[in-house]
């Protein structure tokens, strides 16, 4: 256990310098030039030079990139050009607000989707269960930039009871969270209401009814543990790609996490700032899933850790 | 509709032992399937009384595991169409889907086809089984359950039963997981067991000493038995009477000894040909050459 735990660890940490090595190139083979955008419009070509230098860019790409990985050993990410404070200390000052939105956007999602997948595989095929899958299909359908300004103008603007953007009272989550459970809440119910409609008809739960055990028994105590696996694969997955920055929600609420912290530092080339951002975000996400895989044993007793599935 | 459902008396203990346990008349099964309407089980009437076993043969598709699933009502609703009557001591389980939901695991107790998949995967057989118990027996406490499902589980030969109770499904062998169903079978203390097949996906090792068992344990309780098989040697070892199957109607019923000695119909014989004889190989028809067609 401990062994499977360390290697994984290795293995993952392995996964985060890969990513940030592959980051680290493609963001200096795209157009666009730190240097300007540091220096500003008015910049003269010495200017420009002299930026270069300062950050180290005048360098050959394989020197620069050694560099990069002798300070990320002793724990320097580099200084962000445009806070011009620790890369590191930025992203993690921005992590809570990202953690936070994740947290509560998931959360809403499995309560609410949940239930709802639940209540669609017993109720499969009737029209009230219709009606609610077109709504799924319709909510998956809807680009978050949409949803998100449509509940802004309803919610915000023509009935202002809820705050559009930013994070000065809590109500300002509300928003943000239900842009973005929505999608998750039309994707997950549907993955429930297979999972459950699959055990529902399975063989051992036919055999517990005809125990006598009853139906509500075995829809909670039979049909939801047996579907637990990929819903919660599912979910772990999702929340590890929110904790990435849910960039988009971010931007349309101004909600100041890591996602909108990415596109401001893509916008001016904020190198360091972006590998900051990548290592912590990438780190998050391969813990997240380490996570999950030690969760799998205790929901199926067939899966043990460090050895392969049987049957 | 008929008039059973009131006055019924409570299923197990007490009931006047000439009134059959099991009275199924004009039984008829449609199933809605992608091809269409199928009436796999066709107008079939018969009759269990307490301490009889009765069995219904007929190859696959003959509608005999429809017959018993059916009169349980363990058909999807949406997708199988009852008619007919079905009384388990005396309740309607065909006309009225409560009075089977009651009958479940108390007057009757189905043994499932295939043991691998028949219990939970996620959770220990001890929890199956005492579910079961004290969903029969909600006057024990958990150690008195405890104490119940063990003995149940030496009752069907298990070994070691309170270290079989803390393991998973997935741990224990075909035949292992048939004997922990039927001590769930058992548990139920029904009147009548329904036994779907309980041999077929078993090792032939094994299947001799489960059969044994679903006698022994027939002698010791008095219940009647349904058997449903397609194996010929089955029938003729357990049943009092048998029906033979085909096409969702009985082609041929009677005591065991005449069916098995004195067939009426052909069906019936290409049957008893069928079932393959230890012995020299005498290049003649045996078995496969033989083998009734037909199956719808």
């Amino acid at each position: 256990m401990v062994r499977y735990i360390l290697r994984r660890l290795g293995q993952s940490a392995l996964t985060v310098f890969l990513t940030v090595s592959a980051v680290f190139v493609l963001i200096r083979l795209a157009p666009g030039d730190p240097a300007a955008s540091f220096a500003g419009p008015m910049a003269t070509t010495e200017d420009l030079a002299r930026v270069r230098e300062q950050f180290g860019l005048d360098q050959p790409l394989p020197t620069q990139y050694l560099v990069f990985v002798r300070d990320m050993l002793t724990g320097n990410l580099g200084t962000s050009y445009s806070f011009q404070a620790p890369a590191f200390d930025v992203v993690i000052a921005r992590l809570p607000y990202t953690t936070t939105l994740a947290t509560s956007a998931i959360l809403v999602t499995a309560f609410a989707a949940i239930p709802l997948g639940v209540w669609m595989a017993r109720r499969a095929d009737t029209r009230r269960e219709a009606g609610v899958n077109v709504a799924g299909i319709a909510a998956q359908s809807m680009p978050e930039f949409w949803s998100g300004v449509m509940l802004l103008t309803v919610f915000a603007v023509l009935f202002p009871v809820l705050p559009a953007s930013g994070f000065a009272t809590w109500s300002g989550i509300v928003l943000p969270t239900i842009t973005v459970a929505l999608l998750q809440v039309a994707l997950i119910s549907r993955l429930v209401r297979r999972e459950m409609g699959a055990n529902l008809a399975a063989p051992y739960l036919v055999a517990a009814r005809s125990r006598g055990v009853s139906e509500r028994a075995l829809t909670w105590r039979y049909a939801i543990p047996n579907s637990a696996i990929p819903v919660l694969t599912a979910l772990g997955t999702r929340f590890a790609a929110m904790l990435n920055g849910v960039v988009v929600v971010e931007v349309v609420f101004a909600w100041p996490g890591v996602g909108s912290l990415v596109v401001r530092a893509l916008e001016t080339r904020d190198y360091p700032l972006i590998q900051a951002t990548v290592l912590v975000t990438a780190g998050l996400a391969v813990l997240v899933q380490l996570l999950i895989d030690l969760a799998y044993p205790l929901l199926d007793p067939r899966v043990r850790i460090g050895k392969a599935v049987r049957r | 509709m008929t008039a059973t459902a009131t006055g019924a008396p409570g299923p197990g203990d007490g009931f006047p032992a000439e009134v059959p346990l099991l009275r199924v008349s004009d039984l008829q099964v449609e199933l809605i399937t992608e091809a269409g309407v199928v009436r796999a089980v066709d107008g079939v009437s018969f009759e269990i009384r307490a301490g009889e076993t009765v069995t219904i043969i007929g190859e696959s598709g003959s509608g005999k595991s429809t017959t018993a699933m059916g009169l349980l009502r363990l058909l999807p609703d949406d997708l199988a169409v009852l008619s007919g009557h079905a009384l388990v001591q005396g309740r309607d389980t065909v006309a009225d889907p409560r009075a089977a939901a009651e009958v479940r695991g108390r007057a009757v107790s189905l043994i499932p086809q295939d043991p691998m998949t028949a219990l939970s995967p996620v959770h220990t057989i001890g929890r199956q089984l005492l579910e079961t118990v004290r969903l029969r027996r909600g006057d024990l406490d958990r150690s008195a359950a405890r104490d119940r499902a063990v003995s149940l589980l030496t009752q069907v030969r298990i070994a070691d039963p309170e270290q079989q109770l803390r393991r998973y499904p997935h741990q224990l062998s075909g035949g292992m997981l048939q004997r922990v169903l039927i001590a769930m079978a058992l548990a139920c203390e029904p009147a009548l067991l329904i036994a779907d097949e309980p041999t077929s996906a078993l090792d032939v090792t094994v299947q001799a000493g489960i059969l044994d068992l679903l006698l022994e344990l027939q002698e010791q309780t008095g219940a009647g038995i349904l058997m449903i098989t397609h194996d010929l040697g089955v029938a003729r070892l357990v049943s009092d009477r048998i029906h033979v199957m085909r096409g969702g109607r009985f082609v041929e019923s009677g005591e065991a000894e005449q069916i098995v000695g004195d067939p009426a119909e052909e069906y019936t014989r290409a049957l008893l040909r069928s079932v393959p004889a230890l012995g020299p190989w005498d290049g003649a028809g045996t078995a496969a050459a033989t083998a009734p067609e037909g199956d719808r």
